[in-house]
């Protein structure tokens, strides 16, 4: 058959299909471009060479047996949650800042805008993609991170049981007691939410900087310098709003400072956690909420001025 | 660009929506203890560029760790006064883990305090009995200030109790102290019972020990061990407690 | 009167160039109309400003002056590209996708779903032909097949305007007859479309009309047949005419006021000639 006998053949739609398809906010389109960027992301060698390092980074606690029990799993939950909070926003700003770059580069933005899709969906499309990812990578650190808890929490708890043979039940009972509550704390959970949030923070800022960026690089640089910048921010903060002799362009530069960078240290939740301070409801709300926030506005910058950009 | 400009400024204006929420939630974790640490130019010092860019980037806690494993290290080779540093910067770090505080309490107190005492390369005893306890000043010092940072919490409370009454042999002060760790929440309920003991063995307290320590005899079995007796009745005793008063004659029970 | 397809305005668009104070004019004051059902070919050498006049048609880039608009509607709006189809240069499509991935990808885009969305992308991959190519990836597929799936994909919503920037460019010539052969045939069902191309040879077969861009003025614009005739020459081809034949129409036309400009063999063209010899199997050379 040639061309022209199957071109014949071709449905063409009415015009009542036409009309009913388009809609302003359309989230099977969002999701088509979600699905469709998570595919592109996990096929990036970036993705699996962070994943594998945090993980072994995590593996490697194992051999802080030397210590006391106490001590090991310190380190080993310092060490894991430190990992899981540097690999996700590491990989939400290396995965963010080249996606709309790339594309463009690649000229598949021409492709998806000359289709009835709003800017705004393709943005949202783009980032709930990295979410996503960043969402799956920090449930595999996590879950990777527990087990190695387990396994260790299970060695102490037998080793505890063979040093103490000889004595009696209620004092082993306190012991094994003493190694259980230092091992796992259900506060760890939130804490390791937080981290994603602040990850998700990170993803919706460097979206935001890569819409007036000029090369990839750029915005790495920016977002490594708000990366420093941000954990110093509530530092600035305060001297900003209680220091009252200083001069008036280190006042200006402090205000600056406060407020046009988040407070990235709000979101280091676990040091705290990991030494033995409960986080209550009020705190782990407000800062989710803050995070959620964050990461909407920027979210909405990004569609903004990405709008207007000529492709 | 000029969108992007726009867009700056809506960052900058919200900036001023935010603040008063960052505040509060910065007073929040204030009150509940999540504190950050206070850095500053000397703390760059002592542990570095690097540890400190880290710190700053909210890895304080690792930074503290791998420290802490240096100190380890330092501790297998004695070297007390290089573990005397590292301790003072993992505790600036994580003024909030008790452990590290306890920890290096116990290397002074205990450990190079003892090291001290037995050093061949000493030979006069009083040099080697003030370098001792310079050691014991450093742990008290290191459980004082853990205890500065950490008002909520027993442990260290009851680790200075031990210091006083092992070290100092001061066991009113003990006594002090293990009454404080008592008051707190998720102390274990011997710390009661130890500052009655240690107030026992103070001079002109022997009334106010007796005192508490019927008072917990009186509670019950649970708190009817050997040494309670044993302190109560020596009180008994020494207080002249008359006949009808006294706890009842458990030798048959001590003796098994 | 219905509404044109392609309506140009007054087009005018200034590219800024930063820390230079003269900028770029990429089009200038261009005016363009196209019918429902034509096919338009905006010609131009490179930096004429095709490209962008397409782009700023689909709404990908604003027009600094001017108006632009798709079946009566601003092509600015996002709506108005329910009816247009894009097939841009050198399209990169994501190379890990298959065909049909790559299809449903963009059907989805278009709010296709479901039964009628898997229907149209198999009635689309037998139309391009790459139905037995369809779960191969794209990185897998040659120039021809990956400007074939970027027909599909610009046809999946069914739209009345198609949009092609440089169809053809890198395209053995087989695959370029059939890209021709399947544009020829959007005409025949009554579909619009608006192709640039520096391939005049190519252009010349298909278009119904023409613009010629230069420096981003619009030179010459018509219907193909009448620019490009040559108004006071006749062609005649004859078959099978004698020598003696041919003498008596030469000795007829140096009677008259008109003048012979040239005699020569007719010839075929050698793309023709070069399909054929590809075509056979055993690699004989065929005389003609």
């Amino acid at each position: 058959m040639t061309n022209r006998e199957n071109a014949s053949t071709l449905q063409q739609f009415d015009a009542s299909t036409r009309a009913k398809r388009y809609r302003a906010l359309s989230l099977s389109r969002i999701l088509a471009i979600t699905r469709n960027t998570l595919i592109e992301l996990t096929r990036q060698k970036v993705f699996y060479v962070l994943l594998v390092f945090a993980l072994l980074l995590i593996g490697s606690s194992i051999f802080m047996a030397q210590f006391s029990f106490q001590q090991e799993f310190q380190i080993l939950k310092d060490i894991s949650l430190g990992a899981i909070s540097i690999f996700t926003s590491l990989l939400a700003i290396v995965a963010t800042a080249r996606l709309l770059p790339q594309d463009m580069e690649d000229r598949i933005v021409y492709t998806i805008l000359a289709k009835p899709v709003p800017r705004f969906d393709y943005v949202v499309g783009k980032i709930a993609g990295v979410l996503l990812l960043l969402a799956i990578s920090t449930l595999v650190m996590g879950a990777g991170f527990l087990i190695v808890l387990y396994m260790r929490e299970q060695a102490a708890l037998h080793a505890t049981m063979r040093q103490m043979s000889g004595a009696p039940p209620d004092q082993l009972a306190d012991a094994l007691r003493a190694v259980r509550s230092s091992a796992f704390d259900a506060d760890l959970f939130p804490g390791i939410a937080i981290i994603y949030l602040k990850a998700c923070l990170l993803a919706a800022l460097t979206l935001f900087v890569s819409t007036f960026a000029t090369s990839t690089i750029f915005t790495v640089v920016v977002m490594a310098f708000i990366y420093f910048i941000g954990h110093l921010q509530a530092t600035a903060r305060e001297y900003w709003l209680q220091e009252h002799g200083s001069a008036l362009i280190t006042r200006v530069f402090l205000a600056v400072v406060t407020l046009l960078f988040p407070d990235l240290q709000a979101f280091n939740l676990v040091d705290d956690i990991v030494a033995g301070t409960a986080i209550s409801l009020a705190v782990f709300a407000k800062t989710a909420v803050l995070g959620v926030f964050y990461t909407t506005i920027y979210t909405l910058l990004a569609a903004f001025v990405f709008y207007g950009k000529e492709l | 660009m000029m969108r992007a400009v726009m867009a700056l400024a809506v960052l900058i204006g919200l900036g001023l929506l935010k603040l008063p929420i960052e505040r509060n939630l910065a007073a929040l974790h204030r009150q509940e203890h999540f504190r950050g640490v206070e850095f500053n130019l000397d703390l760059r010092e002592k542990i570095g560029q690097l540890g400190f860019i880290a710190a700053l980037s909210g890895f304080r806690a690792i930074v503290a760790d791998a420290l802490f494993i240096q100190a380890h290290a330092a501790w297998e080779n004695t070297e007390w006064g290089r573990m005397l540093l590292l301790f003072r910067h993992i505790t600036t770090l994580q003024p909030r883990v008790l452990l590290f505080w306890d920890t290096a309490a116990w290397h002074m107190a205990w450990n190079a305090s003892v090291a001290a005492m037995n050093d061949q390369k000493q030979p006069r005893l009083a040099l080697r009995v003030k370098a001792q306890r310079e050691y014991f000043a450093l742990g008290k010092d290191f459980l004082e200030r853990g205890i500065k940072n950490n008002p909520d919490r027993p442990d260290l409370y009851e680790a200075l109790a031990r210091l006083y009454k092992e070290k100092y042999k001061d066991h009113e002060r003990a006594a002090e102290y293990y009454a404080k760790a008592a008051t707190l929440p998720g102390a274990p309920i011997f710390d009661r019972r130890f500052s009655a003991y240690e107030l026992s063995y103070c001079e002109g307290r022997e009334r106010e020990a007796y005192e508490r320590l019927r008072g917990l005899y009186d509670e019950g079995p649970q708190e009817r061990l050997p040494t309670l007796i044993k302190r109560l009745k020596f009180l008994e005793e020494k207080l002249g407690i008359p006949e009808d008063q006294r706890i009842p004659d458990k030798e048959n029970k001590t003796v098994k | 009167m219905t509404n044109p397809a392609v309506a140009v305005h007054g087009l005018t668009k200034i590219f800024p160039v930063p820390f230079h104070r003269q900028s770029i004019v990429a089009v200038k004051d261009l005016n363009l109309r196209i019918d429902p059902g034509e096919v338009y070919g905006l010609l131009g050498p490179n930096g004429s400003g095709k490209s962008t006049t397409l782009k700023i048609i689909l709404g990908l880039v604003s027009p600094t002056r001017g108006r632009t608009e798709i079946f009566g509607g601003d092509s600015r709006l996002v709506e108005s590209r329910e009816a247009v189809g894009f097939l841009p240069e050198n399209p990169y499509f994501q190379k890990f996708l298959t065909g049909e991935e790559t299809l449903h990808f963009f059907g989805r885009l278009c709010g296709l779903r479901g039964a009628a969305l898997k229907n149209r992308v198999n009635e689309l991959l037998r139309l391009v032909r790459l139905d037995r190519a369809r779960n191969r990836r794209l990185g897998t597929y040659s120039k021809g097949m990956l400007q074939r799936i970027g027909l599909a994909q610009a046809l999946i919503h069914d739209p009345r305007l198609v949009v092609l920037d440089e169809p053809t460019a890198g395209v053995d010539p087989a695959g370029s007859r059939e890209i021709r052969d399947l544009i020829l045939d959007f005409k025949e069902r009554g579909i619009t479309v608006l192709l640039s191309s520096h391939l005049l040879a190519q252009a010349q077969e298909i278009c119904d009309r023409v613009g010629i861009l230069a420096d981003g003025v619009l030179v010459r614009e018509g219907h193909l047949h009448e620019l490009i005739a040559i108004e006071n020459q006749t062609e005649l081809v004859v078959a099978d005419a004698s020598d003696e034949l041919v003498r008596d129409i030469e000795s007829l036309l140096s009677r008259s006021n008109a003048k012979l400009i040239a005699r020569r063999k007719s010839t075929t063209t050698l793309e023709r000639l070069f399909l054929e010899a590809t075509k056979n199997d055993e690699g004989m050379t065929k005389q003609k």
